[in-house]
């Protein structure tokens, strides 16, 4: 009997995620709702800058660390927002995570666990190393001619992205164990869709001021809104 | 045991029996454990987390055996074999305090190999997966060309540098997993590397990477497999496996004017003759991690001057700051004269009593002639005589320093040929944040100014060969008329 109700629902989340991939109306037809969360740190930005002293046609003459981006509106980019404790099948997308200018693009990327796409748009060498303790930690060299490297990532965790070349540059890699999450944008908004409805927990990450959860009921077809205001 | 795991490797027949004495054994932890406290608590700590006593004073910081991290793997994941452990263990870690533990019955060495890896059980439980290398390709200079286009091609130059001597862009960006900054490899001293300087052992580095540094794996970022081998071959082209050092010092007397520039073509005629430098550690502040190991000595004279051209690395022309940057600077020391006995001033600058005579060069500032009566009582001398032109191409620098034969006056040494002269070395790499006493030296060496060869060598063989001749003929002809 368990194994009937297991492979049931195995088989809708299938469907679920084919649907999802397939356009956000049908999938909200079918049930879901969706979050629209916003964002806000109430400080200042944080950008360290770095002279650079290589690569300068390829990486400028100054590096940026952007530890804290802040919109216009307060809004907190590069946060990912994710339903806690949900359940679901893995995205079709494949992630992916550029090299370019001797930084990480985007700067924070959130998957299901899978592969990743890393690519090196910058004609010049650069070394994928990660830090995790779920996964295998990984230190490629990934010279000029090695435009595309392809990584696994199975289990559920936030790898730190860094370059040792160009030691400023950094990057985020969150695995998640469903496909319910987003990153927020310059305003500091994302929109998570096809959630299940019912009472969730939603969570924010931020790799420099850390974490927060907020308790939201998703109702069938309808958006619900819900505002974080990180502090340090 | 042991003889039926060596009939079952000639059972399966082909396994290469390797060089190695060493069968890879199932060490006792709890033996290795009383192994450990006896030999390895000084620097590795008695929890196994690299916090022994002497820690503080090393760099390399000891193995934290707690993280489970492992630099030397010849494994594609991050669990090296027993076998990697071992020879750690067995050969040590060249370039760092870890020395060679061959000493210990190997026994012991299994055991500590058992222990080390019980700080970590849940790392181990992984089995390792054992690196697979390309075929090797044996050293040609077709193979050493390749090598050097696909060094460039990686970008290895990135961190050690356009020639290999560790003076890349991103030196003084590099970190460890745990946030100390770290120093790449001087490919033109193999015998520094930590994980050996034996081909495979370049090659396996360069597959696998070094765990917990910024050296990354290379196995699937090469062009083609070869490539791996190829650029073995020219990473071993750039040094010896072993240096060879001098033990006493000859000046080669020469006829051709002496040249300042330290690149003239005239020096690479002059035999080279490197010496090692260690670290100043007699009085405080002391240098225990000296970044100058080696300085590379030429030496020549003519009947009116003699000149030295010193070589060594380091990785940045150093601009004095004031704070932590210092000047680069060498020096050359003498006793002020030399006498008749085997008495020398103290090697480490002289004392009160007995002062040395220095030739000591700066970057920026040239040389100047110095006496010295302990370290920081350096009195400049006046109406130098002594001249000086350095370079510093790509993390190494090159000077010539010359000076008339013979002396003015008692403080400073006159050079004669045939005789013994007492010569030491100091050198201070100012980047490194060395400056007074924190510096690299030597104790004394014997330079020997070698006798000029004269033209009689051409004349005096030729005439006795001749009379000989002549001699025997009469010989000859007197024996044939008594007949």
């Amino acid at each position: 009997m368990r194994k009937v109700i297991a492979a049931v629902a195995g088989l809708a989340l299938v469907v679920g995620g084919v649907a999802m991939t397939g356009g956000t109306r049908t999938a909200t037809a079918q049930g879901g709702g969706t979050i629209e969360a916003e964002v806000k740190y109430n400080g200042a930005a944080v950008i360290d800058k770095l002279k650079v002293n290589k690569d300068v046609e390829k990486c400028g003459t100054e590096a940026m660390i952007e530890k804290i981006v802040v919109g216009g509106t307060k809004g907190l980019a590069n946060a990912v927002v994710s339903v806690a404790g949900a359940k679901g099948a893995a995205t079709a997308k494949k992630a992916s995570v550029d090299q370019h200018g001797c930084k990480f693009v985007p700067h924070v990327t959130a998957m299901t666990a899978g592969e990743l796409e890393l690519k090196n748009s910058d004609d010049i060498l650069h070394n994928i190393h990660t830090y995790s303790t779920a996964n295998p930690s990984i230190n490629k060299a990934q010279p000029k001619f090695k435009k595309v490297m392809t990584e696994k990532f199975e289990k559920p965790e936030i790898i730190k992205l860094t370059c040792d070349v160009h030691s400023w540059m950094l990057g985020w890699v969150a695995v998640m164990p469903h496909p319910f999450f987003g990153v927020t944008d310059g305003n500091g908004v994302t929109k998570i869709e096809n959630v299940p409805p019912g009472k969730q927990t939603v969570e924010v990450w931020h790799e420099t001021l850390g974490k927060q959860t907020k308790e939201v009921e998703v109702k069938a077809g309808q958006t619900t809104k819900v505002a974080f205001e990180m502090k340090k | 045991m042991r003889v039926a795991v060596v009939i079952g490797l000639l059972a399966l027949g082909g396994l290469p029996l390797s060089a190695s004495p060493s069968f890879a054994q199932a060490g006792d932890a709890n033996a290795g454990k009383v192994v450990y406290g006896r030999r390895c608590v000084g620097c590795h700590g008695v929890k196994g987390d690299g916090k022994g006593a002497a820690a503080e004073l090393l760099t390399p910081a000891p193995r934290d055996f707690t993280s489970g991290i492992y630099k030397i793997r010849s494994t594609a994941n991050k669990i090296p074999t027993d076998k990697d452990l071992f020879d750690v263990i067995t050969y040590g870690m060249p370039g760092t305090s870890m020395p060679p533990w061959s000493v210990l019955p190997e026994k012991d060495r299994w055991n500590l190999v058992a222990y080390v890896k019980s700080f970590t059980p849940e790392k181990f439980k992984e089995a390792p997966k054992k690196q697979g290398l390309p075929k090797e390709v044996a050293s040609s200079a077709e193979s050493i060309k390749r090598g050097k286009e696909m060094f460039e091609a990686i970008e290895c130059n990135k961190c050690h540098g356009a020639d290999g001597r560790a003076d890349g862009p991103s030196r003084p960006e590099l970190k460890d997993e745990w946030g100390q900054p770290i120093a790449p490899a001087n490919l033109t001293k193999r015998w520094t590397f930590r994980g050996g300087a034996s081909r495979v052992d370049i090659a396996t580095r360069l597959a696998t990477g070094i765990l917990g540094t910024p050296m990354p794996s290379f196995i699937d970022s090469v062009e083609k497999p070869d490539d791996i081998w190829h650029v073995t071959n020219y990473i071993a082209s750039l040094g010896p496996e072993s240096p060879s050092y001098a033990t006493l010092l000859t000046a080669s007397a020469v006829k051709d004017a002496i040249p300042d520039d330290p690149n003239a073509e005239f020096w690479r005629k002059i035999p080279v003759q490197h010496v090692p430098l260690m670290g100043q550690v007699i009085v405080d502040p002391r240098n225990f991690n000296p970044a100058i190991d080696l300085v590379s000595v030429r030496a020549a004279w003519d009947d009116k001057e003699i000149a030295f051209q010193l070589t060594w690395d380091d990785p940045t022309l150093s601009q004095p700051d004031g704070k932590q940057v210092s000047a680069d600077v060498i020096a050359l020391q003498f006793p002020p004269s030399v006498g008749t006995g085997t008495e020398r001033p103290y090697f480490l600058m002289g004392d009160t009593s007995d002062a040395v005579y220095q030739l000591r060069w700066e970057h920026g500032k040239g040389v100047v002639e110095a006496t010295a009566n302990g370290p920081g009582k350096i009195v400049p001398l006046e109406g130098s005589e002594a001249t000086g032109k350095g370079v510093f191409q790509n993390g190494q620098y090159r000077v010539v320093i010359k000076r008339p034969l013979a002396s003015k006056g008692a403080s400073r040494l006159t050079f004669r040929p045939g005789v013994f002269t007492p010569i030491a070395f100091q050198a201070w790499d100012g980047g490194a944040g060395e400056t007074g006493t924190k510096m690299s030296l030597t104790s004394w060496y014997y330079l020997r100014l070698e006798e000029p060869q004269s033209n009689r060598r051409f004349v005096i063989p030729p005439v006795v060969a001749l009379m000989t001749l002549a001699a025997m003929l009469l010989v000859v002809r007197a024996a044939n008329r008594r007949r």
